[in-house]
C-alpha cells in the first residue's frame, strides 16, 4: 500500500507513539504511524469522534461486570488482554495471554487508538532519585544507565503534555522534596481538590506513628499529582516542547499566557475541568482525564500518515546487515476475519511503541534486538495488596476521581534491601475493586437477605458510604524468569503470536505484603476502621508468606520486557532507547524501564519518550 | 488575545469620535446610571435565553440527536459566557449585577426583556417550533440597522446602543467610566466549559472586544456565517443563528457557506421523535400544592434559585462562588430530566419550569 519512505515509522498510537508523532512532525519530519485498532477510535473529525466515544460510554454503561477494557471494542485481529480472563490455576490458555504460571499475570493494556491512556487512572507521581540506583543503594535489581537528574527536564515536558494538576510543595516524603522539582517549579494546573473521604482519613492518619520491625515511621498524606484537568496555575509559564535545530535539543518554551487546558478531543469546551464522574477507570465521560489522542491531535497533520487496522507482525532486517529495512504489517478489513493483506512500511528510523507486551512479542517474532537474550524478560508490575474496611462515619466514596491523596511514607528507605517499597494511594471508590461494590451489596442484600424497599435502601445507605479501601502498590523487582515468550502453538486470528507468560512473585514482594498489612492494621486501628479484608486461597494470585496468605492484584503497570542498560550484553536498548543491535531501531514505552520504583509508570515513560524523540531527531539530522 | 485587543484598541481609538456621533443620534441612554440599567437588561436577555435552550436540550433522549444536542449545548454554553461577560462590563463601570431578584427571572411564555415584543419565547421540548423560536432569538441584524437601546429588533442592535454609550460616557467623563473594583471581574480561571475564554474587562477596548465576542458568536459577523472565534485562537465555528439553521435544514454549512444560501453540506440526522414529550411551558401552578409533581417542581425551582444565588455572589465580589455553582448546574440537568420522565397529562410529561421561589 505505502511505498513512501518516511523519516520515521512509529508502531502504536498510545502515549509514547502520540508524543513521537507530535514532536517529530512539528520538527518537520515525515511520520507514518501504524495502529492495530479500529479507524473509528482515531477520531480525527469532531462529530465522528463524539459518536465513537459515546459508543464507548454506551458499552461501559450497558455491561454488567465493568473491567478496564469493557468500554472498548474487542477485536479478534488485534486482541487485548481482559483481566476478567484471569484464573487462579495455571497453566491455562483460554484468554489472549497464555499463562504458564506459576502465578497468573493479572494486568492488562489496551490495543486501540490512544492506547491504555483511554482507561488509565491518570496518577502521575514522579519516580524518586533513589529508584534509579537500586543495585548501588539496596543491592536489588539493577541501576538505570541514567539518573533522576538526567530525566528531570523530560519530566517537565511530560508534565506539560499530559497537563498535570498537582501541588509541588506538598510532594514531601522519603527521598522526596521540593528539590526533586527545582526551586520555582509548579505543575501546569492546581491540584484536584482532595475528596471528602480523604479529609476523613487525613484526620487520624497524617502524622501517625507506625512501627515496623522495630522502626518507627511517621505516616503522611499528600495530594496526588494527576493527568486530569483543573484550574490553570497562574505561575506556570511553559507553553510547549519544541525542537531547536541550533542546539539540537528539545526545549520547553515559555509564554506569558496561562496554561491552555485541553478539553475533549471532539469539543475543547467539554472536560475543561474534572467533573468528579468517578468512572476515570475505565472511561472519563467528558475527557477531563488526559488521553493520548489529545496529543496526537496536536501533531502536524500534513506530515503525519496514520494507518489503522494495521497489525505490525515482523521487523525486517536488511539482508546481510543489521539495519531495519521495514516493518511488515497485516492490514485487515473486517476486525474478526482471518483475512488480511501484508504490507511493508518503510522509513529511515523505526520505533516500536506498542506496549511492553506487544513490543516484546514483535521483537521475539522477528528475532531482532535480542543479542542480550533480555527481550521479554524482567516483566514487572506493581503487586497491589488491598485492605478494606468500614469507616466509623460515612466517608462518601465515589465523590471525585479514583485517588486524590496518597501515603508516600514507604516509597523509600533502608528496608528496600529486605523487602519491596510501596506507594499507598487512598482510594476513593469504596470496595468496588475487591468486592465489585456497590453492585454486589445490592445482590447480597436482595438474594441472601431477601431485603427490598425501604429496608434495602436504608441498609445500602448505612453501609456503602462507609466502605473504604487502602492500597499498597509494591514494587516488583526484576527477575529474568518473569517473562514473555512466543510459541508456534499459540497464535491469534491473524496468525500473529499470542503472549506466553511465565510469572511469579518472589520473597522480596511477599515480605512486603506482610509489612504492608502490618502497617495497614495500625492505620485502620487509628481510624477505627472495621477491617473486612479477606484473602482467599481460591483467588488468583493468592500467595503465602510466613504462615499468612495474601492476595495481590495487577496494577496495569506492565513494565520491563526490553530494558534499558549500560551494556549490550545485559540490556536491549541503550540510554537513548535505541536498540544495541540495530542503529535505526528504537523502542519506547514502559518496556524500557530497568526497575519500576513506586510510581505509576506512565509519567516516567512519557519523559523517557521525549528523550528518545530528541535522540531520534539528532540522528535524523546528523544523517542529512 | 492581547494582540487582538491592542489591534482593536488602535482601530477603536480612531473610531471613538465617530462612535460618539452615533451615540448622539440614537442617544436615549442618558447617563452612566442609565447605561448600567441597560447592561443589567443585557444580562437579563442573555439569561432569558437559557431556560428555553436548556429545556429543549434536556428533552432530547440520551444517545439520540447527537448533532442537535451538541449544537444546542454549545449555544447554551456560549450564552452563559455572554451573561458573565455582560456582568464583567457592568462591574467594570461600577454597577452591580442583580441576578437573584424576582424581576430577574423571566416568565414563560413571554417576550425577551425590553425587546420589540415581536415574538414569544416559551419553554418547550426539542421540536421544529422550538428551533424556529431560537432562530428568532438569534436573528442577525440587517447591515446598517440602527442601534436600539429599547424595543430592540435584534440583540445586536441593542448591544450596539450600549457600545456607543460606553464610548460616549468614557469620553465625556472625567477619568473615564471604567472605575469598577477589579476584584469583581471573573476570568478564565473562574469560568470554563463554554464558548470561549472569559476575560476581565477594565477599560473601553476590552469592553468593546467583549461586546464583539457576544455579538459575533450570536449572530455572526455582519456578512458571514462564521463567528470570530478564530481571532480568539479557537477553532472555526459558525454563529448561533446558522447553527440552529443547520438543525432546521438538517444539513451542515460548508466552509464556503454564506448567510444568503441555505446550508448545502452533509446531511445531519434530526429526529424530533426521540424526545421526551414535555407539555409546553410547565408551571408549578399547574399542580395541586403538595402533590408529588408540585414537590418535584418546587425542588427544581429551589435548585435553580440556589444557582442564581451562587452566580449573583460570584459576580458581586466573590468569584470563587462560581465553582460552587458547578454541582448545581448538574443538579439542574438531573432534575429537569427527571421531570421530563414524569407523566403529567394527555400523554405528555412534566418539565422544568424555571420559576422564582423564595
Amino acid at each position: 500500500m505505502t511505498e513512501k519512505q518516511y523519516d520515521v515509522v512509529v508502531v502504536g498510537s498510545g502515549i509514547a507513539g502520540a508524543v513521537l508523532a507530535k514532536v517529530l512532525t512539528q520538527a518537520g519530519k515525515e511520520v507514518l504511524m501504524l495502529e492495530a485498532g479500529l479507524t473509528a477510535g482515531m477520531a480525527l473529525k469532531p462529530e465522528e469522534d463524539y459518536e465513537n466515544y459515546q459508543s464507548y460510554l454506551q458499552r461501559f454503561y450497558e455491561t454488567t461486570i465493568k473491567a478496564t477494557n469493557t468500554p472498548y471494542p474487542e477485536i479478534k485481529d488485534a486482541p487485548s488482554i481482559s483481566v476478567l480472563e484471569i484464573q487462579p490455576q495455571t497453566p491455562y490458555e483460554t484468554g489472549y495471554m497464555v499463562q504458564l504460571g506459576p502465578l497468573p499475570f493479572g494486568s492488562d493494556c489496551l490495543r486501540a487508538p490512544g492506547g491504555t491512556t483511554l482507561h488509565w487512572l491518570g496518577n502521575v507521581p514522579r519516580m524518586l532519585p533513589n529508584d534509579f540506583q537500586m543495585k548501588t543503594l539496596y543491592d536489588q535489581g539493577v541501576d538505570w544507565p541514567i539518573c533522576y537528574d538526567d530525566l528531570m527536564r523530560y519530566y517537565e515536558m511530560a508534565e506539560n503534555e499530559i497537563g498535570v494538576a498537582g501541588d509541588v510543595d506538598s510532594q514531601q516524603g522519603p527521598d522526596m522534596s521540593r528539590s526533586n522539582y527545582g526551586p520555582d517549579y509548579v505543575f501546569p494546573m492546581d491540584k484536584i481538590p482532595q475528596s471528602y473521604q480523604d479529609q476523613v482519613w487525613i484526620k487520624s492518619t497524617n502524622g501517625l506513628d507506625v512501627s515496623l520491625y522495630g522502626k518507627t515511621y511517621t505516616v503522611n498524606c499528600i495530594s496526588m499529582p494527576q493527568g486530569r484537568n483543573s484550574t490553570p496555575n497562574n505561575d506556570y509559564r511553559y507553553a510547549d516542547t519544541v525542537w531547536d535545530p541550533a542546539s539540537q535539543s528539545l526545549n520547553l518554551i515559555t509564554t506569558d499566557k496561562n496554561y491552555e487546558v485541553v478539553g475533549a478531543t471532539w469539543n475543547s469546551y467539554t472536560g475543561e475541568r474534572c467533573e468528579g464522574n468517578a468512572s476515570c477507570v475505565p472511561i472519563c465521560p467528558v475527557q477531563a482525564k488526559y488521553n493520548a489522542l489529545k496529543t496526537l491531535k496536536k501533531a502536524d497533520e500534513s506530515k503525519l500518515d496514520i494507518i489503522t487496522k494495521a497489525v505490525a507482525s515482523r521487523v525486517l532486517i536488511e539482508p546481510g546487515g543489521t539495519d531495519v529495512a521495514g516493518i511488515m504489517y497485516k492490514a485487515y478489513t473486517d476486525p474478526d476475519s482471518i483475512e488480511y493483506t501484508p504490507h511493508i512500511a518503510k522509513g529511515k528510523i523505526y520505533v516500536l511503541a506498542c506496549s511492553a507486551i506487544e513490543n516484546a512479542k514483535l521483537l521475539l517474532a522477528s528475532n531482532v534486538a535480542n543479542s542480550s537474550d533480555q527481550v521479554g524478560r524482567n516483566l514487572m508490575d506493581h503487586l497491589v495488596l488491598l485492605t478494606w474496611g468500614l469507616l466509623p462515619e460515612k466517608g462518601y466514596p465515589y465523590r471525585g476521581p479514583g485517588c486524590t491523596t496518597y501515603i508516600p511514607t514507604f516509597r523509600d528507605g533502608e528496608f528496600r534491601k529486605d523487602f519491596a517499597a510501596w506507594i499507598s494511594p487512598i482510594d476513593n471508590w469504596g470496595w468496588s475493586w475487591p468486592t465489585f461494590a456497590p453492585g454486589s451489596d445490592v445482590t447480597n442484600a436482595v438474594i441472601n437477605n431477601a431485603m427490598f424497599g425501604k429496608d434495602l435502601r436504608s441498609h445500602l445507605n448505612a453501609d456503602v458510604p462507609r466502605q473504604t479501601l487502602l492500597h499498597f502498590e509494591c514494587e516488583q523487582a526484576p527477575c529474568a524468569d518473569n517473562r514473555i515468550t512466543i510459541s508456534e502453538k499459540y497464535k491469534d486470528h491473524l496468525d500473529n503470536y499470542r503472549p506466553v507468560i511465565e510469572y511469579d512473585a518472589s520473597d522480596y514482594m511477599r515480605k512486603s505484603f506482610k509489612a504492608a498489612k502490618h502497617v495497614s492494621d495500625q492505620i485502620f486501628a487509628a481510624n477505627n476502621i472495621e477491617d473486612h479484608t479477606i484473602y482467599s486461597p481460591t483467588e488468583a494470585d493468592y500467595v503465602t508468606w510466613d504462615g499468612q496468605g495474601y492476595t495481590f492484584r495487577g496494577a496495569g503497570h506492565i513494565v520491563g520486557t526490553h530494558r534499558m542498560g549500560s551494556s549490550a550484553s545485559e540490556s536491549v536498548v541503550d540510554k537513548n532507547q535505541r536498540t544495541w543491535d540495530h542503529q535505526n531501531l528504537y523502542l519506547v514505552g514502559c518496556g524500557n524501564m530497568p526497575t519500576l520504583g513506586t510510581s505509576n509508570p506512565t509519567l516516567t515513560m512519557t519523559a523517557m519518550t521525549y528523550q528518545a524523540a530528541e535522540s531520534i531527531l539528532k540522528q535524523l539530522e546528523s544523517n542529512n | 488575545m492581547n494582540a487582538i485587543i491592542q489591534q482593536r484598541q488602535g482601530r477603536k481609538r480612531h473610531k471613538r469620535k465617530t462612535h460618539d456621533k452615533c451615540y448622539k443620534k440614537c442617544g436615549t441612554i442618558s447617563s452612566v446610571k442609565d447605561l448600567r440599567r441597560h447592561l443589567q437588561t443585557a444580562i437579563e436577555i442573555e439569561h432569558a435565553t437559557l431556560p428555553p435552550y436548556l429545556t429543549a436540550l434536556y428533552s432530547i433522549k440520551e444517545g439520540t440527536n447527537a448533532f442537535s444536542y451538541q449544537t444546542i449545548q454549545s449555544v447554551a454554553m456560549e450564552e452563559m459566557l455572554h451573561m458573565i461577560l455582560a456582568c464583567n462590563i457592568l462591574n467594570a463601570i461600577g454597577g452591580h449585577p442583580a441576578i437573584n431578584k424576582k424581576r430577574f427571572v423571566p416568565s414563560y411564555p413571554g417576550y425577551l426583556p425590553h425587546s420589540n415584543n415581536s415574538f414569544i419565547v416559551g419553554l418547550g421540548k426539542f421540536s421544529p417550533e422550538a428551533i424556529d423560536t431560537f432562530l428568532e432569538i438569534e436573528l442577525p441584524a440587517q447591515a446598517g440597522a440602527p442601534a436600539q437601546p429599547d424595543h430592540w429588533d435584534t440583540i445586536g442592535q441593542f448591544y450596539e446602543a450600549i457600545e456607543y454609550a460606553l464610548c460616549h460616557f468614557d469620553l465625556v467623563t472625567e477619568g473615564g467610566i471604567f472605575t469598577g473594583d477589579k476584584s469583581y471581574q471573573l476570568d478564565e480561571n473562574d469560568y470554563y466549559g463554554g464558548g470561549g475564554k472569559l476575560f476581565k474587562v477594565y477599560n473601553l477596548p476590552r469592553a468593546i472586544v467583549a461586546i464583539q465576542e457576544i455579538l459575533s458568536q450570536g449572530e455572526g459577523m455582519s456578512d458571514s456565517i462564521f463567528d470570530s472565534d478564530e481571532m480568539f485562537g479557537e477553532e472555526i465555528d459558525i454563529a448561533h443563528y446558522y447553527k440552529f439553521n443547520e438543525i432546521k435544514e438538517g444539513r451542515r454549512y460548508t466552509l464556503n457557506g454564506t448567510p444568503e444560501k441555505p446550508p448545502c453540506g452533509e446531511k445531519v440526522d434530526v429526529d424530533y421523535d426521540e424526545v421526551y414529550n414535555m407539555a409546553p411551558n410547565p408551571s408549578i401552578k399547574n399542580y395541586p400544592e403538595g402533590s408529588p409533581l408540585w414537590q418535584q417542581t418546587n425542588e427544581f425551582n429551589k435548585t435553580y434559585m440556589a444557582l442564581l444565588d451562587s452566580i449573583h455572589d460570584a459576580v458581586n465580589g466573590n468569584p470563587d462562588e462560581l465553582k460552587r455553582a458547578v454541582p448545581l448546574m448538574f443538579d439542574i440537568k438531573y432534575k429537569a430530566i427527571a421531570l421530563m420522565k414524569t407523566p403529567y397529562k394527555d400523554g405528555m410529561t412534566a418539565g422544568p419550569s424555571f420559576e422564582f421561589v423564595k
